[in-house]
């Protein structure tokens, strides 16, 4: 990454510094970073600036504050950041800042003015960040272990340069860590019942509210929603229901149904610390119409709904009354490939494609529904979900139990603010290796995730805890 | 999960809400503590527990009456009685005291400094002053306080015979650097210097008088075991050789004004000392000012209840400049911070002395002194709990006596906040020199 192209000996001269044979503690140190210090800056004469973050330990929904100080005046400067997935993968983003007359550089105050981002954007090294020039392709940002910070190396660079230049000067870093958890947040696996999940239970003596946490048909067991809602004082189950090692099922099916999901709301609600009626659910994609299934045909009674981006009804045929489905990956009528080959899942879901007997009663529905929309959403069609959706409440008398959020340029993928959007994605690798397109552009997407997830946690307070 | 007890719907207890943001700060960090959701105008108890590395409890609490929204904000709203009251932000932690029960003389120091401190901040309904734990509280959440910022590197120094940590900020540097000295009671402390260094200051903490070298020989450490520390620093890659400077609390206030004089090697960009005097036999050096103190110590007392108070050992301020530092050839910036209330040392009188001497020798533009009053010897990193005596062990008699420190705990606190502050701007301003410095130098404490 950084590399000089002088003899270590004219750096030598140039810092004026012995190197005494055996300080093999601090000769390891050294390395390359030094080296290249040493050259640019006349660092025989004046100490390095300073890069500072506040808090250097944060939640990921939390603001950080980076500044450099001691910077000659209007000097111009790279922040870049850069961080490890839990897959090993390298991410990494930088802006193009100029320091003040006083040497000061203010990310929550001065503008980039290029780079991964641009314009006065506090947190948006970290929503641009990006999988670096040579890393594998079709990668998606998101943590497996939540119990462990993402380590983020933020460093300014001399000029305004690429972090993969050639010549860089790094004059200043500070490591900063993001979190998904709070400290004293339980995480509890849960294989009961034949349930499979993981529940985060906040400190304290409770009792307290709860959310169910359903995910897509990316499958898995998802956690670091769960963990942050947990964070912020409810207890959160994310619940598994396809592509589990632990829901033994044909390939490519839904086998578990309305027996499942309500097994899963009762086990939270006859947990010590939940207020049993006072339990809301929240679904993405998939999870969103199972979110609206189990309001309106599982006879349990969740105080509110929150979906992001979903069908309200099955986008797969259902081989059975109680919701389990077929392959879905034999379904492909309704695949549309762009000119790279990439597949857009969107069409799918248009209400008309969507299996009528599958599709929701909305007239059953009880509780509060909120509906977030990104309008340039190219894996579900949720503004003609959501218009649907409203429609049939509309119909049924009950417009008042809904609140539609909608957001231009933003993709399908709405998660926890801070991150960064994914366009799209390696959807499979075998047989054939196959990208997805989510949609959704970096800055609308960004200002997206932080509006409405500050808009969900709201609506959880006023639903679940008034 | 059993069921064990269902909560009915009119029980409004779900809804109360304690956050602290953020929830792992640096120990010099502000906190904000939000109560929300309890009923208008209720009596509520907010509580901090800790329990320290010695497994020893420690606890604050503050009564409130919550606002028309059933709000508290500790930020803001004032506490009516506790362990501590007013508007106190961060009055948790810093009236900190060891719970009923417990053995006198504790003092709180956290000796692994790459793990944080944990404390769990409650919420209570009432105004409890005790029994907290047979109470269930309405909410409780776990705060982290870190001395160490991540990517700090801590590394045990045992070159040269020296027994020392460095702390290295991240980043290429180069950094300026800081000699970190305690006092009397010797070991190896290494919190203040890990802080620092999570400030940007490549601080090495530095063991003189329980170090490899005196527990095997016997004896106490010269002038050159500091040179050496030094030197260290000096030619470390990492460290800027020409910005090097010296912090002491103490008897490291004698060290460090010592060397900044008389010394030929090591040449301090600037000093700051907490608590110490100038006094000390100019012949020799720390065997023969800890001799010193052994000679005067006719001017010993106790209290009434077995305190022992040190601070008119070195009393009266001698004339005579055999028996004291000759600041008037000082050539560096000195901060001196004093506590008024100091019942170990005479930092007062020391420092009345040396602005005279300063001023007749014609450098007292290079002094600055801060003067508290009402805090005591044990002017440390702010928000920590204040000691006003502790258990202490002379490291040269082995002794362990009731030391009283002095300070009453809410100027005491108020003082490690400010002194503090004013110490990183110092600091910053001598080790970043010339360059043009911004309104926001310390911004983000």
């Amino acid at each position: 990454m950084f590399r000089v192209h002088l003899s270590v000996n004219a750096i030598l001269q140039l810092t004026d510094i012995k190197m005494k044979p055996g300080f093999s503690v601090y000769r390891k140190l050294a390395g390359l970073e030094w080296l290249t210090g040493a050259v640019r800056w006349k660092s025989n004469t004046r100490p390095a600036p300073i890069l500072t973050a506040a808090p250097v330990r944060a939640l990921i929904d939390e603001q950080m504050s980076i500044k450099g100080h001691f910077l000659p005046p209007h000097c111009p400067v790279t922040v870049c950041a850069r961080m490890h997935s839990d897959e090993g993968d390298l991410w990494q983003s930088f802006a193009h800042y100029n320091a003040n007359e006083s040497g000061v550089l203010s990310l929550t105050r001065d503008p980039s003015v290029g780079g991964s981002y641009l314009g006065c954007e506090p947190m948006g090294l970290f929503w641009s960040i990006q999988p670096a020039p040579g890393e594998r392709e079709g990668l998606r940002l998101r943590k497996k272990n939540v119990e462990t910070p993402y380590m983020v190396h933020i460093s300014l660079l001399e000029g305004h340069v690429s972090p993969s230049e050639q010549q860089i000067t790094e004059l200043a870093a500070v490591t900063a860590e993001r979190w998904y958890i709070a400290p004293g947040v339980k995480r509890i696996e849960i294989r009961q019942n034949g349930v499979v999940g993981t529940l985060f239970v906040p400190p304290g003596p409770g009792p307290f509210p709860a959310v169910l946490d359903l995910w897509g048909m990316g499958g898995g067991l998802i956690e670091y929603r769960s963990s942050l809602l947990a964070s912020r004082g409810h207890i959160s189950f994310s619940l598994a229901y396809f592509g589990h090692k632990d829901l033994p099922s044909p390939p490519n099916c839904i086998n578990v149904g309305d027996s499942y999901f309500k097994t899963a709301f009762q086990l939270l609600q006859d947990h010590p610390q939940v207020v049993s009626d006072r339990i809301g659910i929240i679904g993405l994609s998939f999870g969103c119409y199972l979110a609206l299934r189990i309001a309106t045909r599982t006879g349990v009674q969740p105080s509110c709904l929150v979906c992001i981006n979903g069908p309200m009804g099955s986008t797969v045929p259902l081989i059975n009354a109680d919701g389990r489905t077929d392959q879905f990956e034999s379904f492909q009528e309704y695949w549309n490939f762009d000119d790279e080959g990439r597949v857009i899942f969107k069409e799918i879901s248009l209400p008309a494609n969507l299996l009528p007997e599958s599709l929701v009663k909305l007239e059953k529905l009880d509780c509060p529904l909120m509906y977030i929309v990104g309008e340039d959403d190219l894996s579900t069609s949720s503004t003609e979900n959501a218009d649907l959706i409203e429609k049939s409440l509309q119909s049924a008398g009950k417009s008042h139990l809904l609140t539609r959020l909608s957001y231009p340029g933003t993709g399908h993928l709405i998660e926890p603010p801070y991150s960064p959007n994914a366009r799209e994605s390696m959807w499979v690798i075998k047989p054939k290796k196959l990208i997805t397109m989510w949609g959704g552009h970096p800055a609308p997407h960004a200002a997206a995730q932080e509006d409405a997830w500050k808009k969900i946690l709201d609506y959880l307070e006023k639903h679940l805890r008034s | 999960m059993k069921k064990k007890y269902k909560f009915k719907m009119d029980n409004k207890q779900c809804c109360v809400t304690l956050s602290v943001q953020p929830s792992r700060g640096l120990v010099d960090e502000k906190f904000v503590v939000l109560v929300q959701n309890t009923l208008p105008s209720s009596l509520l108890t907010i509580h901090a527990l800790h329990r320290c590395e010695d497994a020893h409890s420690w606890h604050a609490f503050a009564h409130y009456t919550s606002d028309a929204t059933g709000a508290v904000n500790v930020s803001e709203d004032c506490s009516m009685s506790g362990t501590y009251s007013g508007v106190e932000a961060m009055g948790l932690l810093w009236s900190l005291k060891p719970v009923p029960g417990s053995k006198p003389g504790l003092r709180m120091r956290k000796k692994n400094v790459q793990a944080p401190m944990v404390v769990t901040i409650s919420v209570y309904k009432g105004h409890l002053t005790e029994d907290f734990g047979d109470r269930v509280p309405l909410a409780s959440v776990e705060v982290e306080r870190w001395y160490m910022a991540p990517g700090v590197r801590r590394i045990p120094v045992t070159e040269d015979g020296l027994t020392a940590t460095l702390f290295l900020p991240s980043g290429p540097g180069r950094f300026p650097g800081i000699l970190d000295l305690w006092g009397g009671g010797g070991q190896l402390v290494e919190y203040r210097a890990a802080l620092l260094a999570s400030h940007g200051i490549a601080t090495m903490a530095l063991d003189y008088l329980t170090c490899k070298y005196t527990m095997e020989t016997g004896k106490i450490v010269e002038k050159d075991y500091f040179e050496t520390a030094y030197k260290f620093l000096q030619k470390h890659p990492k460290i800027l050789g020409s910005r090097i400077a010296m912090l002491g609390l103490s008897l490291g206030t004698s060290v460090t004004l010592k060397m900044a004089v008389y010394s030929d090697v090591v040449k301090l960009r600037c000093a700051v000392c907490i608590n110490g005097s100038h006094v000390q036999p100019m012949d020799g050096f720390l065997n023969e000012m800890l001799n010193y103190f052994t000679e005067h110590c006719r001017n010993i007392h106790f209290t009434k209840d077995n305190e022992v108070v040190w601070r008119d050992i070195l009393l009266p301020i001698p004339t005579d400049l055999s028996r004291k530092v000759d600041v008037g050839k000082l050539q560096c910036p000195l901060m001196l911070i004093i506590g008024e209330d100091d019942q170990n040392w005479c930092p007062c009188e020391s420092a009345i002395d040396m602005k005279v001497m300063m001023e007749q020798a014609g450098n007292s533009h290079l002094l600055t002194v801060l003067s508290y009053p009402n805090a005591g010897h044990l002017i440390e990193p702010p928000y920590t709990p204040h000691a006003r005596s502790s258990l202490f062990k002379d490291v040269i008699s082995h002794q362990k006596f009731m030391v009283l420190w002095g300070g009453q705990t809410l100027e005491h606190s108020r003082a490690q906040e400010d002194a503090w502050r004013k110490l990183l701007v110092f600091l910053r301003k001598n080790l970043y020199g010339d360059v043009k410095t911004g309104a926001s130098l310390v911004s983000n404490l």
